[in-house]
């Protein structure tokens, strides 16, 4: 019985989320099986990059890794079709948890990470069904909206966040109590965060609840049909998503052993959603890769190239771009994969 | 006792005004949502520049603000066409959205190029500066001459909407296009138009309310939250009744709020967001339904 509905609902995910363009079968294994030495050159660059290159960039490095779960979270959601603008707002939650945490004298990290994600799991159970009574337009609309109340709520609720000054908070520590203040050291600490976070959303984008959400996303009068609730199964996804973006806050407040509205601000849900919308333009599949490209991508143009003030016109110039580039990436890709078959 | 009221007077008419200028930018975002099925993330750009060209114009004469809305005007229809096409060959909804917020980050960026990061204030002209005094308590001219025109906007919206041929096609294209394509409207005429006439009152309502809401870095996006807030408690349909309300709530909370106890605004904003989605409780699905 469970198998038959699980193919069902995945005939539905695929009928909706396959273009006519994709590779069938061998030729997309072929495209899978040339990404693994990307991939592993990948992370390793990744872990070396402290002896590679100076701290400015390793500081960079370590802002990036928030970004990337940001884009994660926003990625999460697209997968079950649902375009969100306001994951900063469990960013938020889980970043003020760690200050008031650290505030109490728990500077212990991974502690700190699991309260940050048990809050903004709470903070997004206790939304989902407001905010899952819309799709598409209407949920990006309710979103963007949940963004600018969290931003004015961390302006305002001075006596938790410090208002527009921000809080600072004492460095985290690691099992052994000793305080975590090298760049590298951060760092590492952060891509350790982000490659376990990286890891379970790759398993649960692998499970039968991700073939569910697809299903949502291709076709949803057909999946309740079938006897799916939308609301449980998005409410996963959704709660899902807040505990990812609940971690970067976390991080965040590791990272900078500052948060301040800034953090939240419409400039960073404008970042995350963008990675994310970049991420899946290309092959007009929302996928975590394209996610973690795009996010290289806003921080080294945005950021690194854009450091003297130009970084926010590049960004932009970046999300004019990249929407109009899919017809020569399907092209690319296509050419791509007959030639590793030739 | 008399001084008391006079200040919740005083205050209300912020807040009236203050709300009448979330109508106007609201009203430019429900259009172009409803039409378009677009969330335009530049709108709050759109007012930004609005203001921007409000204080270049800024002469001190009423010439001055003429010449700031008729500029205004000719770029919201130059930008409104050219979103209009920038958005045609896109089909998902996030990629249209984030095309929408490279515009806007490009004027938010040109808009601090120029002013350096820091706020500007727009002169009133001078014939409608100065003050009225209520029992000891001033209230700027401009922002009574400003709650006259955004009314005056909101009949006239009204009417176009409910009684011109114009307004059936829009509420037509906007209820049920298939329908509406059947009866020979032009989908691609209406959508050009909404999303022209949509910018249009955005950088309308910035010009005109640049002296009760100037321009300023972080401008945008506060006006586009509140905007949305208007456009999502407004419902369903093209009731611009109902959107009124919204934007007159949102902006009697918002402003009141900031007044009377500034740490409560937000809080109060976001009961009432809250409140109202609750107690309306097909509200959030059919607010952009239409």
């Amino acid at each position: 019985m469970t198998t038959t509905t699980a193919a069902t609902a995945s005939d539905a995910a695929r009928e909706d989320h396959t273009p006519a363009s994709a590779p069938s079968g061998r030729r997309r294994l072929a495209w899978r099986v040339g990404r693994w030495p990307a991939a592993t050159g990948v992370v390793l660059g990744a872990a070396a990059l402290p002896a590679l290159a100076g701290p400015y960039v390793v500081g960079l490095a370590s802002s990036a890794v928030v970004l990337a779960l940001l884009a994660m979270s926003t990625q999460l959601l697209a997968v079950a079709g649902l375009p969100s603008f306001g994951q900063t707002a469990f960013l938020g939650v889980g970043a003020y948890t760690a200050v008031v945490l650290a505030a109490s004298g728990i500077t212990d990290g991974p502690v700190q990470l699991a309260a940050s994600a048990a809050t903004s799991a709470v903070a997004a159970v206790v939304t989902a069904p407001f905010v899952l009574r819309t799709r598409g337009v209407s949920f990006l609309m309710v979103t963007v909206m949940i963004q600018g109340l969290g931003y004015a709520i961390a302006v305002h609720w001075t006596g938790v966040t410090g208002g527009s000054d921000g809080r600072h908070t004492p460095p985290v520590t690691l099992g052994n109590g000793h305080p975590l203040t090298s760049t590298p050291g951060v760092y590492w600490y952060a891509i350790t965060v982000l490659a376990v976070a990286a890891a379970a959303t790759a398993v649960l984008l692998r499970s039968r609840l991700a073939l569910i959400w697809r299903g949502h996303a291709g076709h949803e009068p057909r999946m309740t049909a079938l006897g799916y609730r939308p609301t449980v199964n998005l409410g996963a996804a959704y709660v899902a998503a807040a505990v990812l973006a609940g971690i970067g806050g976390a991080l965040t407040v590791a990272i900078n052993t500052f948060v301040s509205p800034a953090d939240l601000s419409f400039d960073v849900a404008a970042a995350a959603f963008a990675a994310a919308a970049l991420g899946a333009a290309l092959f007009g599949i929302p996928t975590m890769t394209g996610a973690m490209a795009a996010t290289v991508a806003i921080v080294v143009v945005r950021d690194y190239f854009g450091s003297n003030g130009t970084g926010p016109l590049y960004f932009a110039l970046l999300c004019l771009t990249v929407p109009y580039l899919r017809p020569a990436a399907t092209g690319l890709r296509t050419w791509y994969t007959r030639r590793r078959q030739a | 006792m008399g001084s008391t009221s006079a200040t919740v007077a005083v205050t209300g008419l912020g807040g009236l005004a203050y709300g009448l200028l979330l109508f106007v930018v609201a009203a430019g975002l429900k259009l172009i949502l409803g039409v378009m099925k677009v969330m335009n993330l530049a709108h709050g750009a759109s007012y930004l520049a609005g203001t921007w060209l409000a204080y270049l114009f800024a002469d001190g004469t009423l010439t001055g603000l003429a010449l700031a809305l008729a500029a205004g005007l000719a770029a919201a229809t130059v930008g409104g066409a050219g979103l209009a096409a920038l958005l045609r060959p896109l089909a998902g909804h996030t990629e249209q959205a984030v095309v929408t917020l490279g515009l806007g980050g490009i004027i938010a960026w040109l808009f601090s190029r120029i002013s350096g990061g820091s706020s500007l204030t727009v002169p009133r002209p001078g014939l409608l500066d100065g003050h009225l005094s209520f029992a000891g308590h001033g209230y700027p001219i401009y922002h009574l001459a400003f709650i006259a025109v955004a009314a005056l906007i909101a009949v006239a919206m009204h009417q176009v909407l409910h009684r011109s041929m114009a307004g059936i096609a829009l509420r037509a294209a906007i209820d049920d296009p298939p329908i509406a394509a059947t009866l020979g409207l032009s989908a691609t005429r209406i959508r050009i138009a909404a999303i022209t006439v949509g910018t249009a009152l955005a950088v309308g309502a910035g010009v005109l309310g640049a002296p009760v809401l100037g321009p300023a870095p972080g401008v945008d996006a506060t006006v586009l939250t509140l905007s949305l807030i208007v456009v999502i408690l407004g419902g369903a349909g093209t009731n611009i009744r109902a959107l009124l309300i919204a934007a007159l709530v949102v902006g009697m909370v918002n402003y009141v709020g900031a007044v009377v106890a500034p740490g409560l605004a937000s809080f109060s904003l976001f009961l009432v967001v809250i409140a109202v989605l609750v107690v309306r409780r097909q509200g959030l699905r059919t607010a952009v339904a239409a």
